[in-house]
């Protein structure tokens, strides 16, 4: 089953390939993320069934994660529907969409069950490649200038990262494996020096990939030029795959029982991606940029509860998921209103509860879910976060971090609000209200499932889940 | 034997810092590919001989033959010849660029306990590299310098890899073969569609996206 997940999209691609169908895009999307899914479930049902193989695995450390995927992407899948529909271009390009989707979603999936280093680190590569044509996809001057920058920045990181494991190779002495759980297990022998340096190279290239301050540039430009889908694909599980792989060597780090110097690095991007959302979300034009500055916040408080250990290892297991549910959500509402109003532009976006009512709940509901208002998920994970800090006695950091958050907040919902209720312009109302046959129940249902989901889990956590999120830090 | 290739790998750096003209770049990399093969041919000595065989065709016809090939024809579709309007002139280019070479080249003479296992003067020119090209990456105005540059990065990471002493898993050379996959195609086709569309390759040019303003 685990190599099916794996196969199955080339397959798909090949009779894409022949096929050049705008429906038959739609039903292989459809069902390898139906298929994806059913992986996900039968780790839980009939797990001999998955049958691990010696470079995949699908196992308590990396279950949350494809989890994760498997969920966004079926609900990104079934909001495709509708908007390739809604796509102006040729049956080709289409073709040429789907199949990079597909190449995307697959290389994420490897990236994820990889058990190896150095395979992992080739699948993110891979989805650099297949994201990199969907960022283009519109084919105008500032989707180049943005799959450039996207390009160009993280072929660096991940060539940086390469650079890490290339030292962590060095660490091991007379060892040679790139393999997690012989990692883990002969870590203690390691050369803490070459350690440290390999995990900083690791930390700065995946970092760039996850969108860490200060080697974020990128993504602003990406997450808004993207498709909202993509937007969305990129945002809630793209992020999550380079950290995963961060979170794999930090754990070798815990192992060595050398974490202190990881500890600070974290520390410090964490607490920057904060600042520089704090201070670039203010200023923002664009909507889409606003969503894309979200996500760096979100993976600066992953790091931050990273770095902090503890029961902030269980809380960034909740943000995580929580962030990924909430963002998607979020970025394929923002896809409606890019429908609607045909403007990124925030100034261009007024009175969207007069025009189109699900869409304004759904954007408001994204809203207050990412702000953490109780009783989204995230409101749990910043609360044991900022209780973990108080623990630890670091009561600067914890006022740090409540204030900047208190800003971010203030700056996406004067945002928010003034697109859902400010003054009604009768010709841009006249103009949006055109826009609405394009419209269908399927691009409203993703993000209220998604949504409904984020705010459950905020009230109750079922055991199993919570027993899964506590072996990811510990498997 | 092979620490003079090594040096020599080094000292094309500084030619890469010192020269404008793309097409000498290009043929540097070119030089940079043909050492690579020559110190990966006598770098391996307990290895099977089909994983050499495999290593050194890869080095000598990506980095050597096909890289330079695609880069020169991109140069020619993009009618870009010189690269002029560098940050910093060449005189101080040189002098940085021998200094980060210097440091490296301590590192290899200087002995750390700790790096036994690698090959001091190949670590020493390795990261030197690396440093130089991510300089030179930043002082650049124009988009294929900063691939020449990006590539010329790519080998000297490759040269970090042959320093380890011990064997590097084949997955790690599918690795770099990946990653020079994505020098070639994203950023050769990035290339040649940026010129399309903005009829130069300056990198300036790519700063249409911006925050405080919408001009999206």
């Amino acid at each position: 089953m685990i190599n099916l997940v794996l196969i199955l999209p080339i397959i798909f691609c090949v009779f894409l390939f022949l096929v050049k169908n705008k429906t038959t895009n739609n039903i292989a999307i459809v069902s390898y993320s139906i298929i994806h899914s059913i992986l996900g479930i039968l780790y839980f049902l009939k797990p001999e069934l998955i049958k691990n193989t010696q470079y995949f695995a699908l196992n308590s450390s990396n279950i949350v994660f494809y989890i994760v995927l498997s969920v966004v992407f079926l609900a990104v899948a079934f909001y495709n529907i509708p908007y390739s529909k809604n796509m102006e271009f040729d049956e080709k390009r289409i073709m040429r969409y789907s199949i990079m989707t597909l190449i995307f979603v697959m290389s994420m999936t490897g990236g994820i069950l990889a058990n190896n280093l150095g395979l992992a680190w080739i699948f993110i590569e891979g989805t650099t490649l297949a994201s990199a044509y969907l960022i283009y996809f519109n084919k105008t001057k500032h989707t180049i200038e943005a799959a450039w920058k996207y390009v160009f920045i993280c072929s660096i990181g991940i060539a940086l990262a390469f650079v890490g494991i290339i030292l962590l190779t060095v660490s091991q002495g007379n060892m040679n494996t790139l393999n997690y759980s012989e990692l883990y297990q002969c870590a203690k022998n390691f050369n803490h020096f070459w350690l440290n340096i390999a995990f900083v190279f690791i930390l700065f290239g995946m970092g760039t990939k996850m969108g860490l301050a200060p080697v974020h540039f990128w993504l602003p430009d990406a997450h808004a030029q993207a498709p909202s889908p993509i937007s969305a694909l990129l945002s809630a599980t793209l992020l999550n795959c380079a950290f995963l792989v961060i979170l794999n060597v930090y754990k070798v780090l815990i192992c060595a029982d050398c974490v202190s110097f990881a500890k600070l690095m974290l520390l410090t991007m964490g607490v920057l991606s904060l600042f520089v959302t704090s201070v670039f979300l203010y200023h923002t034009t664009n909507y889409k940029r606003m969503l894309a500055y979200s996500s760096i916040e979100n993976m600066g408080i992953i790091a931050l509860a990273t770095s902090l250990g503890g029961g902030a290892y269980f809380a960034l297991m909740i943000h995580l998921i929580g962030h990924s549910l909430i963002k998607a959500s979020y970025f394929l509402t923002a896809g409606n209103i890019l429908e609607i109003f045909q403007s990124k532009k925030i100034k261009s976006v007024r009175a969207l509860g007069h025009v189109d009512k699900k869409t304004s709940w759904l954007w408001i509901a994204s809203c207050l879910g990412i702000c953490a208002f109780p009783p989204s998920i995230l409101f749990i994970s910043e609360f044991l976060i900022a209780k973990e800090m108080i623990l630890q006695k670091k009561y600067v950091l914890c006022f740090l971090f409540l204030f900047l958050l208190t800003i971010i907040l203030f700056a996406m919902a004067r945002v928010v609000f003034a697109m859902l209720f400010d003054d009604k312009n009768e010709e841009r109302f006249e103009r949006a209200k055109r826009n609405m046959p394009k419209m269908s129940g399927l691009m409203y249902l993703p993000q209220a499932v998604l949504l409904t989901l984020a705010f459950v889990l905020g009230l109750y956590l079922p055991k199993f889940l919570q027993e899964i999120m506590r072996n990811t830090i510990v498997g | 034997m092979e620490n003079g290739f090594i040096i020599l790998f080094g000292f094309t750096m500084l030619y890469l810092a010192t020269t404008s003209r793309l097409k000498a770049h290009i043929g540097t990399l070119s030089v940079q590919g043909f050492l690579l093969f020559l110190i990966c041919s006598l770098a391996f000595k307990h290895t099977p001989w089909y994983m050499i065989l495999f290593l050194t065709l890869e080095t000598l016809v990506v980095k050597a033959i096909v890289i330079p090939m695609f880069l020169n024809k991109v140069l020619k579709k993009t009618h870009s010849n010189r690269d002029t309007d560098a940050n910093i002139t060449h005189f101080y280019c040189l002098i940085i660029s021998s200094l980060i070479l210097f440091g490296g080249l301590m590192l290899g003479v200087v002995k750390i306990p700790s790096i036994s296992m690698i090959n001091p003067i190949c670590f020493g020119i390795a990261l030197s590299t690396i440093l130089i090209s991510l300089w030179l990456i930043t002082i650049k105005h124009k988009i294929l310098s900063n691939v020449i540059d990006f590539i010329a990065m790519e080998n000297g990471i490759f040269l970090l890899s042959l320093s380890v002493a011990k064997e590097m898993p084949l997955l790690v050379n599918i690795g770099v073969l990946l990653d020079v996959f994505i020098a070639i195609y994203i950023l050769g086709l990035f290339v040649s569609q940026i010129n399309k569309e903005f009829c130069d390759m300056e990198v300036a040019h790519l700063s249409d996206l911006k925050d405080y303003e919408y001009n999206d």
